[in-house]
């Protein structure tokens, strides 16, 4: 039993899993929607393009850029399961996918000077496909990582539990990035001269170039100094395996589970601006609205470490389900109670703050889930297959995204009874009552509904407790037994080679 | 028993990895900046400043690659010398405004400035749209700015005291107002297209032909050319009041191109160079003819 408690990260590892982490967030956080901006806006500033045919194509670019996300993911699993080197099997893909996916998330920015709309539209589709391919090929072996950094489930769950603590900040490093380099540029360069370049997106690209370069910084400080501490099974992998792990796991099925039926979840960002305008009376609130519940998700990334010292991954899961419908029902009684006047706000954003913290849940205990079913499967087939495992739970996520990107737009402007303005001063059309009512059941009840059926999946979910515990303890053992008939046929090899 | 496999070296690899990647993105945005950003160019600067006013007829844009902007916005610009004096008694330009009380003081803000939800900015908008074509007209085009801006900001301030019954005026009445002309007065050259709302497709703005397409047809194409750029004198920088060395300065030619043929030639552009950067010495430019070539009442 004292193996349980044997740690075997350096303490400086599970920091630097972090930074990488973070690293990694730095450059896909920023990436698709600065890359959307830049597509529209400045890519081909002047040349005379048809806006609307470039729109609709930059729609089609993202679609198509996510069916290849979607694809990659289980092609990425697939490949990494079956990757052995002394290196290990996932840390190869992040060190020597780095290069490739600084360079070419550049590229994007680094539009063609052409006069033809076809090339340049052709030019959109295979760079940002191109680095949605490479992005993933990086992406999910980085959060493959967390299984196998420690085959101690509680060191490994606080490292997880930190680097998911980064990776959050690292998604939101590139707002802070082009806020510094606008306050640079326009020191270096004055305010008008600033203003002409940042017409020309220049601001965009300077901050994609230190995104890209912080990004190669912190993975390769990660690369440098992590290892791989739990040893991968010699069985290889095969595609049919991995399709199977996604979709007959019991347990890992049911975290990924949590992403389809909390799919609804996320609505609440289509209506923030909503919020904002009609019902705290401006729209300059967005940012306010969305900064005290981007702390709280930071503070929840946090405490939902300390919560999971006292309670199974399975109870945790479950608090922070309660614990997040019931603040988003109080906001909505809140909000009904006090009315829709400038008294909402302060208790409006103070109780945001509250509903954030729920989110830290769910970026980190599935991980911390995933890497313990992945011990399941191995334990159950003696094949490890982080790979897989992950990109099961990122395709799921990836669904449910779409699904959220349908539903939220519907709820909007069909099921509220949203009226468009239609005269050219009037930004913002005045709207009914219970337009403002559904507004904010958008933002508060509906998505309380789908944080309740996220929970309901890990009801059924059961790698907790003593099974965790057997199961961790005679896989250990396992390794051990393997490790020690390695060593005696070593030998034997060496002396073939030889 | 000798290690006989030799060690993969990352330290060595991640070094390597963090200076080709370093390498590659400086590269990358050098190539991106100077084949984007025009001021390190005359040719392009001056090809920007004739391209932005015959595009749209805008030339209160093009102003901002000009020496009106070297020293701040081109906004401060016109706030410090021609909306604050009318906003602060006794202003003067690069007086602070800190401690100023004047018409931009809220408790000036009558119930209908409170409540405004755009309908009755619309209407100023609409109704200083004559002046602001007028303006144009008058002055051939935008190269006397100052008397543009002067006989603007004043008719702004009546036209808005009568629609909003009070006597509030700030600088975004002006730019606001301004701004919606500019656009109108692009479109009435350009045209526009119906748009719809992209949620709910209510249709939100109906199509307009423009002058440019009577003129040369729906699909259009202006196109302009540097086609050289000679040294020249180096102006009277005092005019601008600014504080600053001209290093050089040239004399760019500009032709305006419609459909592939040509339409104006040789526009000539002085542009000057302070550091590194290249301004049109909008003061020794002549532009009226930008404005004239689909405009015969001009």
């Amino acid at each position: 039993m004292d193996n349980e408690k044997k740690k075997f990260m350096k303490k400086s590892e599970i920091f630097t899993f972090g930074i990488g982490l973070f690293g990694v967030a730095l450059l896909t956080g920023w990436m698709p929607d600065y890359t959307q901006t830049f597509f529209a806006d400045f890519a081909f500033k002047g040349k005379g393009f048809d806006s609307s045919v470039i729109s609709s194509n930059i729609s089609t670019v993202f679609l198509v850029a996510g069916i290849i996300g979607a694809v990659m993911e289980l092609i990425t699993g697939y490949l990494i399961d079956n990757t052995r080197t002394r290196l290990g099997k996932v840390k190869p893909w992040i060190g020597f996918g780095a290069i490739p996916l600084a360079i070419i998330a550049m590229l994007v920015f680094v539009a063609p000077n052409t006069n033809n709309q076809t090339f340049a539209i052709i030019w959109m589709y295979i760079v940002y496909s191109l680095y949605t391919t490479v992005g993933c090929a990086v992406e999910r072996p980085a959060e493959c990582f967390g299984a196998l950094c420690s085959p101690e489930p509680s060191e490994r769950s606080s490292a997880i539990s930190i680097a998911s603590f980064m990776k959050s900040v690292g998604q939101s490093g590139g707002m802070v990035v082009v806020m510094v380099v606008g306050i640079l540029m326009k020191a270096f360069m004055g305010q008008q001269q600033f203003k002409n370049a940042e017409a020309q997106g220049l601001d965009l690209i300077i901050s994609t170039a230190i995104c890209a370069l912080g990004f190669i910084i912190f993975v390769m400080i990660f690369f440098i100094n992590n290892k791989e501490r739990v040893p991968f099974t010699r069985e290889k992998v095969s595609l049919k395996d991995a399709v199977k792990v996604v979709f007959t796991n019991k347990n890992l099925l049911m975290v990924s589970l949590t992403k389809l039926t909390g799919f609804g979840r996320g609505v609440y960002g289509t209506v923030s601006l909503y919020i904002a305008i009609y019902l705290l009376g401006s729209k300059d609130l967005k940012l306010a609205l969305l900064l005290p519940m981007g702390i709280g998700t930071a503070v929840g990334t946090l405490l939902v470490n300390f919560v999971l010292k006292k309670f199974s991954t399975k109870q945790t899961f479950i608090i922070f389900c309660v614990y997040g419908a019931s603040t988003l029902a109080i906001l909505y009684f809140v909000a009904t109670g006090i009315g829709f006047r400038s008294a909402l706000i302060v208790p409006f954003l103070i109780l945001n703050f509250f509903c954030g913290i729920q989110h830290g849940n769910t970026n980190v205990t599935p991980n911390i889930m995933i890497a313990d079913c992945v011990d399941e499967i191995e334990w159950k087939t003696g094949k490890r297959q982080e790979g897989t495992a992950y990109a099961g739970y990122g395709l799921f996520a990836k669904v449910a995204s779409a699904c959220t990107k349908a539903l939220g737009p519907w709820l909007l402007y069909t099921w509220s009874g949203y009226l468009v303005s239609t005269d050219a001063n009037v930004a913002y059309a005045p709207q009914s009552d219970p337009t403002l009512n559904k507004f904010l059941m958008i933002y508060t009840i509906i998505p309380a509904v789908f944080v309740i059926l996220q929970g309901a999946p890990i009801l059924f979910y059961d790698m907790v407790g003593e099974k965790k515990d057997r199961i961790v303890k005679e896989l250990m053992e396992r390794r051990a037994q393997a490790a020690d008939s390695e060593s005696t046929e070593e030998p034997e090899t060496a002396e073939k080679n030889n | 028993m000798a290690e006989n496999k030799k060690e993969f070296n990352t330290k060595v690899y991640g070094i390597f990895a963090i200076i080709i990647v370093a390498a590659a993105l400086v590269a990358l945005t050098l190539f991106a900046y100077t084949s984007r950003y025009t001021a390190l160019s005359p040719e392009k600067t001056a090809r920007l400043y004739v391209d932005t006013i015959v595009q749209s007829g805008d030339g209160y844009n093009a102003y901002k690659n000009s020496l009106l902007s070297y020293e701040g916005k081109f906004g401060d610009f016109i706030r410090n010398n021609y909306i604050y004096p009318e906003i602060y008694e006794n202003y003067k330009p690069g007086d602070s405004t800190k401690d100023l009380k004047g018409l931009n003081d809220k408790e000036l803000k009558g119930e209908k400035t409170l409540n405004d939800d755009g309908s009755l900015q619309g209407k100023v908008t609409e109704r200083m749209y004559g002046c602001f074509l007028d303006l144009v007209r008058e002055n051939n085009g935008f190269d006397n700015y100052d008397a543009i801006f002067k006989a603007y900001i004043s008719e702004l301030k009546k036209v808005r005291k009568e629609i909003f019954e009070d006597d509030y005026f700030d600088d975004e009445a002006f730019f606001t107002t301004f701004e919606a002309n500019l656009s109108k007065y692009g479109e009435s050259l350009t045209g526009c297209e119906d748009e719809f709302d992209k949620n709910t497709g209510v249709q939100t703005k109906e199509a307009v032909k423009g002058k440019y397409q009577e003129l040369f047809g729906d699909d259009y194409e202006i196109k302009t050319e540097a086609v050289s750029a000679e040294n020249a004198d180096i102006p009277d920088i005092g005019e601008y009041g600014i504080d600053a060395e001209i290093a050089e300065a040239k004399t760019v030619k500009v032709n305006v191109l419609v459909n592939g043929e040509l339409k104006l030639e040789g526009i000539e552009i002085t542009v000057v160079r302070i550091g590194h950067s290249w301004y049109v010495a909008n003061k020794s430019c002549d532009t009226s003819s930008l404005y004239k070539f689909y405009n015969d009442e001009m």
